[in-house]
């Protein structure tokens, strides 16, 4: 059955696809948990970390795994310098006000990126081998961003669990009343997680590099934003483990949805699946507003 | 309240829209730029009768424009060889405003329920969903869209056809920014728009004093939409003489539309057009004179306007000025 077999392809692509979603999504999450900030200019983060992938790699030859440690600390620096210029004057503005500033944020940063390395795509083919599964061929390089994902989300998951600051995150989540009344600077915490979600996110364009063999361009974040909505709302917005989670569903779910569409006659696969993306995210927001993974979280 | 003192704040608006008609018409090469200014003028006006008076952030606001040009372009599709000349356009716009009013009703009725980032999370979802769709069921030509202009010089010939294009569809865009105006001084002197303040400031505390919340919201999210698909249609249809879903589902028009009601100041009457006025001068004259640099220049003043001037600049105005002349500035 070579259609079965396509589609058991398709979704294990799908599942490794996912986990580096689910890693570029964590960031939008932890920021939005902790600050109650909804950041609209995620993607442009992310076309900075495959941007740092692409120059290590044709400048240096460094392999896209090994520059991961260097994007995070972009990342972590980006996001103070971020922080501390514009998100900690608006943390008690109106809703509108932290959109429109993480917006233009976001435009700024491509427009930069555009001024700087120009608006051409490009790309770089990191070739180590594939490993052959029977039914389809998987590079090493995308099973490396696979084990890559897990193991940055699971250190992340042990800081917060069994670190003082860790807890001190956990706890502002809760109730950031409550955790300044605890003695805890809720001003600190709020900076080191806008800065941890945004080395987060840098550091997932790295490994998205491996996925796009030619689309590396200043615009490409905008893509991910709207993905990381999808998969933001699909593990409960403010859980950044949701989001790891609802990653890999989403990743099975794309891939999965495009190969079914491709049997229907007459339509454009490509653009459908994305239209069941969100469907999806709609349905999620009206029937279960806190994510099918994060039932608890309020 | 007096007659005078319910629609004395009209005056400057027509005022301003008398000086734009006029520098547009009498000075060589101002027609377009006029033009153009007034485009982000009236976006503003549409989008601020939903943001400015509910507070709501409808980030999927461009899909409204859009439908509005499909409305139009499917009357030329449709009806072009029913012989009705002038008629088309008239169906085009009603096409326009039946189209929008269904999709803002349907999204409100749902999407309205959910406050804040849910909903602005929500109404992205839409937009970019319906322009998937579009592109991806092959609705309206797909991906490829529709042109119109071949129709268009059947129906009216290629002299009318192009002034259609280049003078009727922006005296168009100027005959909905004065109803919009108007019906943004209606809503703000009746009920509808106390419901609304009331609203904005605490939609709790409306519901618990016995205010209709929903049923305001969605009335204001309707005529929204409907002065959007109006503007899509003439702006966008008429003086392109095409629709691609590419263009016309576009975010940025919905970020500049927020932009100009921030910059003007939400809720206000004068607002967006003081808003528009900074904000359409402002992207012509830089793409002129930077051409390519105008998001880079722009994207960091929104964010001084979001920190500094969170009322914007009628808002601080209005603080600032007493007596009778308030009654000329809302």
């Amino acid at each position: 059955m070579p259609f079965f077999d396509q589609l058991a392809g398709n979704l294990i692509y799908g599942a490794i696809l996912g986990s580096v979603y689910g890693l570029s999504t964590m960031g939008l999450s932890l920021i939005f948990g902790v600050l109650r900030i909804v950041n609209v200019g995620h993607g442009p983060f992310i076309m900075l970390g495959a941007f740092t992938a692409f120059w290590m790699f044709t400048l240096f030859g460094l392999a896209p795994v090994a520059s991961i440690p260097l994007a995070l600390v972009l990342g972590l620096a980006l996001g103070f310098v971020v922080f501390f210029a514009v998100i900690k004057r608006l943390i008690n503005a109106p809703e509108l006000s932290t959109l429109l500033a993480t917006f233009a944020i976001g435009i700024f940063l491509e427009e930069t990126a555009k001024f700087v390395w120009g608006p051409d795509h490009r790309g770089f083919s990191w070739d180590i081998g594939n490993v052959n599964l029977g039914i389809t061929l998987i590079p090493y390089a995308k099973i490396l961003a696979f084990i890559s994902s897990i193991i940055i989300a699971y250190l992340l998951y042990t800081w917060f669990q069994k670190t003082k600051l860790g807890a001190a995150v956990r706890a502002v989540v809760e109730d950031s009343e409550g955790a300044a009344a605890c003695g805890i600077n809720v001003g600190r915490i709020y900076a080191l997680s806008f800065a941890i979600g945004i080395g987060l996110t840098v550091a997932s364009g790295v490994l998205i590099t491996l996925f796009v063999p030619v689309g590396i361009n200043p615009y490409m974040g905008h893509e991910y934003t709207l993905k990381a909505f999808v998969i933001a709302v699909l593990g409960g917005l403010a859980s950044p483990w949701g989001a790891f989670y609802a990653g890999f569903i989403f990743g099975l779910i794309e891939n999965g949805s495009y190969t079914l569409l491709g049997l229907i006659p007459g339509v454009e696969p490509f653009s459908l699946t994305r239209f069941v993306a969100f469907t999806l995210l709609l349905v999620i927001l009206l029937l279960k507003p806190t994510g099918l993974l994060g039932g608890e979280s309020k | 309240m007096s007659f005078m003192e319910k629609y004395a704040s009209l005056i400057p608006v027509l005022g301003i829209y008398a000086i734009l008609f006029l520098v547009g018409i009498s000075i060589p090469g101002m027609w377009q730029p006029v033009a153009f200014i007034m485009f982000y003028i009236t976006l503003g006006q549409a989008f601020n009768i939903f943001l400015g008076l509910t507070g709501y952030v409808d980030f999927g606001y461009v899909a409204f424009l859009a439908l509005g040009a499909y409305g139009m372009a499917i009357a030329f599709t449709t009806f072009g060889d029913a012989n009705i000349g002038f008629g088309i356009i008239l169906i085009g716009l009603i096409l326009a405003i039946v189209m929008a009013s269904i999709l803002s009703l349907a999204v409100g009725a749902v999407a309205l329920r959910l406050r804040g980032a849910y909903f602005a999370i929500a109404t992205i979802g839409v937009n970019e969903g319906f322009r998937y769709f579009v592109e991806g069921a092959r609705l309206w030509g797909g991906s490829e869209g529709i042109i119109i202009s071949r129709d268009m010089r059947n129906i009216f010939g290629r002299e009318a056809a192009n002034y259609i294009s280049t003078f009727v569809s922006d005296i168009l865009v100027f005959i909905i920014a004065i109803l919009a105006a108007i019906i943004t001084i209606q809503i703000m002197n009746r009920k509808m728009g106390y419901a609304l303040m009331a609203v904005r400031e605490d939609e709790d505390a409306a519901k618990v004093m016995g205010i209709n919340v929903t049923k305001y919201k969605i009335m204001a999210f309707i005529t929204s939409a409907s002065f959007a698909g109006l503007i899509g249609a003439s702006a966008w249809t008429l003086k392109m003489t095409y629709v691609f879903p590419a263009d016309v589902f576009l975010i940025t028009y919905t970020v500049e539309a927020i932009v100009i009601v921030m910059l003007g100041g939400a809720g206000t009457l004068m607002g967006p057009i003081v808003g528009g006025l900074i904000y359409g001068i402002l992207k012509y004259y830089l793409s002129i004179t930077l051409p390519g640099f105008q998001l880079l220049i722009l994207a960091p003043l929104l964010v001084v306007i979001v920190i500094a001037f969170p009322e914007g600049v009628v808002g601080a105005l209005k603080r600032r000025v007493k007596g009778d002349a308030r009654r000329f500035l809302r």
